[in-house]
């Protein structure tokens, strides 16, 4: 599904350059649920965003469902994340001047899927977040899991085959955290492989699968036996 | 895709900025369109026809201070000196000068009995000799050109010949050939003037006047004084016949002031000073209003920009391409644009109405409000288009890397 073979990042500011990746390997099978742990500044947020296409990497190769994905076109890139990818951001990124269903529809608007196709999955999405009933709500009008929630549906509306979440719940109390969380499991219980940064050693601990990338490079990785999640929490409790 | 619904729910939900850019907008379009509209008002009388050779004819005064010439005998000395000189194609003595903002004018009767007694419309009078026709350039349509011997020496009650202006022709006898008619200056019955020919047409002095087009050649002498004298030369003569035309005329009697040359370029030039200035006053606002608006719609479009970075980020990584951002920034200007240029106009076509009633304006054409929202749609597309690349170029990794 996804597969990452000697990824080169490197960032280039003036008189600094940055390898923000090293050399970086990793396969994600279909249906996985992966939590990334790490310290700050290790690389974490370069990885989701190039596996998301939202920026290019300097060497290595990539495929993403199979498609080769240096060189793609600006063009190529938007589509393949408007089709198969669904973002999730730490700050919720919904755009304030729009209600719910609008924030929602965004993605199925650059799809262009037509009126009632956009109403029929913007409803869907929103009630599978239990927000159905506040579609024409502004995003200044919910709380912090609420708005999360939305962002949530509006990754969800385009039935991506996958999520990528940069510490989904790093700006939500516990008790919201843990619904988003729970709300991510269903997610990926139906079918969707999940990628998601977290700091959370706890719901870390809850993902299938963890790796922890340290200085650009995967360190450290436990893959889940028989479906039961193996859990080396001194790995995890090492980084935080 | 177009998306302007979520646009227009977005601009309705944001506070002052487009508010402000929209009322200059407004403001632009109504002040615009009215002052092309003026414009070309301008422009288009500036532009009549003075049926005159304009590039050929000049004129010039003199002023006899020696009581003891016979002004008859010496003008006709004079015309034969001036016509004599090379480059000089005729020349005439003349009550008034096309163009000049001064000259003689008269309203005439026209009828055979009381019982028909009617006015001509008021025309410039053209007091000149059998060369009128020629000095001036214009064309005989109908009838004939005045002979030598048809100059009188002074206006009689009768067999005073002239011809007029198509447009007082068409006016004066609507139905019929003016040539054969007579006109008379005053009462009916006194100091007739028999028509025999009509020119095409020709201008008198007044340029705002309604009545420019009607003007009346009258074959009678004119030797005061002070005299006005109107000669064709041919072009690029001028320059050296204002140095000949004195000295010949001085050599020949030397007791009067020659001066005042002045060619009927100059004479156009001046009398339509004030549209001229009138109309680049009004050049230099439109184009000022359309830098300023904009001006505020790059500005708006670079403000948002800025504010949205973040927006335009997570759009991009939700799967918007270069273009749609561009269209983004595109459609939310072009549904202000509209909107003020639906307003504006309307703003426009009132504020024609009151220039109408106050400053005697002909009423807006619904052109010019039309072509000013095109025009403000071009000016959009310019201001707009420009940052929104810029915008375009945001890459989707800031919706990951700004908080
Ligand atoms: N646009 C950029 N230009 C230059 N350097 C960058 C840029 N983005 C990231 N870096 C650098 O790349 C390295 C990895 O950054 P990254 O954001 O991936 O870390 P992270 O693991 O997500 O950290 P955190 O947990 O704090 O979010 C850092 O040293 C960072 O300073
Ligand atoms: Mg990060």
């Amino acid at each position: 599904m996804l597969s990452m073979k000697n990824i080169n990042k490197v960032f280039k500011t003036d008189l600094v350059e940055t390898h923000a990746l090293r050399d970086f390997n990793l396969e994600v099978k279909e249906g996985e649920f992966v939590a990334v742990t790490g310290p700050s500044g290790s690389g974490k947020t370069t990885f989701l965003n190039i596996a998301g296409l939202l920026e290019g990497f300097t060497n290595g190769d990539y495929f993403l469902d199979g498609v080769n994905i240096s060189n793609l076109s600006d063009n190529k890139s938007a589509a393949i994340r408007n089709e198969k990818i669904g973002f999730i951001f730490q700050g919720f990124n919904l755009i304030p001047d729009l209600n719910l269903a609008e924030n929602v529809e965004v993605p199925l608007r650059y799809r262009g899927f037509s009126r009632s196709e956009r109403d029929k999955r913007v409803k869907q999405a929103l009630e599978q977040v239990g927000l159905g009933a506040r579609m024409k709500h502004l995003p200044a009008q919910l709380s912090g899991g609420q708005q999360q929630r939305v962002a949530i549906a509006r990754a969800l509306a385009g039935e991506p085959r996958f999520l990528l979440a940069d510490e989904p719940t790093g700006n939500l109390d516990s008790m919201m955290a843990r619904q988003v969380m729970e709300l991510l499991e269903d997610i990926n219980k139906a079918g969707t492989t999940i990628i998601m940064v977290t700091h959370d050693p706890e719901l870390a601990r809850r993902a299938q699968r963890n790796i922890q990338i340290v200085d650009g490079q995967v360190c450290d990785f436990t893959m889940y036996q028989g479906g039961q999640p193996q859990l080396v929490s001194d790995n995890v409790q090492a980084v935080s | 895709m177009l998306q302007i619904k979520p646009i227009l729910s977005m601009l309705l939900r944001s506070k002052s900025s487009p508010l402000l850019l929209l009322l200059q907008i407004i403001l632009s379009v109504a002040i615009v369109a009215n002052a092309s509209f003026i414009i070309h008002e301008r422009l288009a009388l500036m532009d009549r026809d003075s049926g005159v050779v304009e590039q050929e004819v000049f004129d010039f005064t003199m002023y006899s201070f020696d009581p003891s010439v016979d002004l008859v005998q010496q003008q006709h000395k004079d015309l034969q000196l001036i016509r004599d000189l090379p480059g000089v194609k005729s020349a005439t003595f003349s009550s008034m000068t096309p163009l000049s903002g001064g000259g003689w004018s008269s309203s005439f009767t026209i009828g055979t009995s009381e019982e028909d007694e009617r006015s001509a419309p008021n025309s410039a009078m053209y007091y000149g000799d059998e060369q009128m026709v020629d000095t001036l350039g214009v064309k005989l349509i109908e009838g004939r050109n005045l002979r030598p011997e048809e100059i009188l020496p002074t206006f009689t009650d009768s067999g005073v010949k002239g011809i007029v202006s198509k447009a007082f022709a068409d006016q004066a006898f609507p139905d019929e050939s003016a040539v054969g008619k007579v006109i008379y200056n005053g009462n009916l019955g006194e100091e007739a003037i028999e028509i025999i020919g009509v020119v095409e047409r020709l201008q008198g002095a007044w340029v705002n006047s309604d009545n420019l087009e009607y003007s009346v050649i009258i074959g009678v002498e004119l030797t005061n004084a002070f005299m006005r004298y109107l000669v064709r030369a041919e072009e690029g003569t001028f320059t050296r016949l204002k140095e000949q035309i004195p000295e010949v005329l001085h050599k020949d009697q030397k007791n009067r002031v020659i001066q005042n040359f002045t060619t009927l370029t100059e004479h156009r030039t001046s009398v339509y000073r004030d549209h001229e200035l009138m109309a680049s006053v009004l050049s230099l606002m439109v184009v000022l209003l359309l830098l300023i608006t904009s001006l505020g719609l790059t500005g708006m479009v670079m403000f948002n920009i800025e504010r949205r970075t973040k927006q335009i980020g997570t759009r991009r990584a939700l799967g918007a391409t270069k273009r749609d951002v561009v269209s983004l920034f595109l459609v939310e200007n072009y549904i202000i644009c509209l909107v003020g240029g639906v307003v504006g106009g309307l703003l426009a076509i009132a504020l024609g109405q009151q220039l109408m009633q106050h400053y005697d304006l002909p009423q807006l054409e619904w052109q010019y409000p039309l072509a000013t929202i095109v025009g403000l749609v071009i000016v959009t597309t310019l201001a707009v288009v420009f940052p929104a690349t810029k915008a375009a170029k945001i890459s989707p990794a800031i919706a990951t890397r700004s908080v």
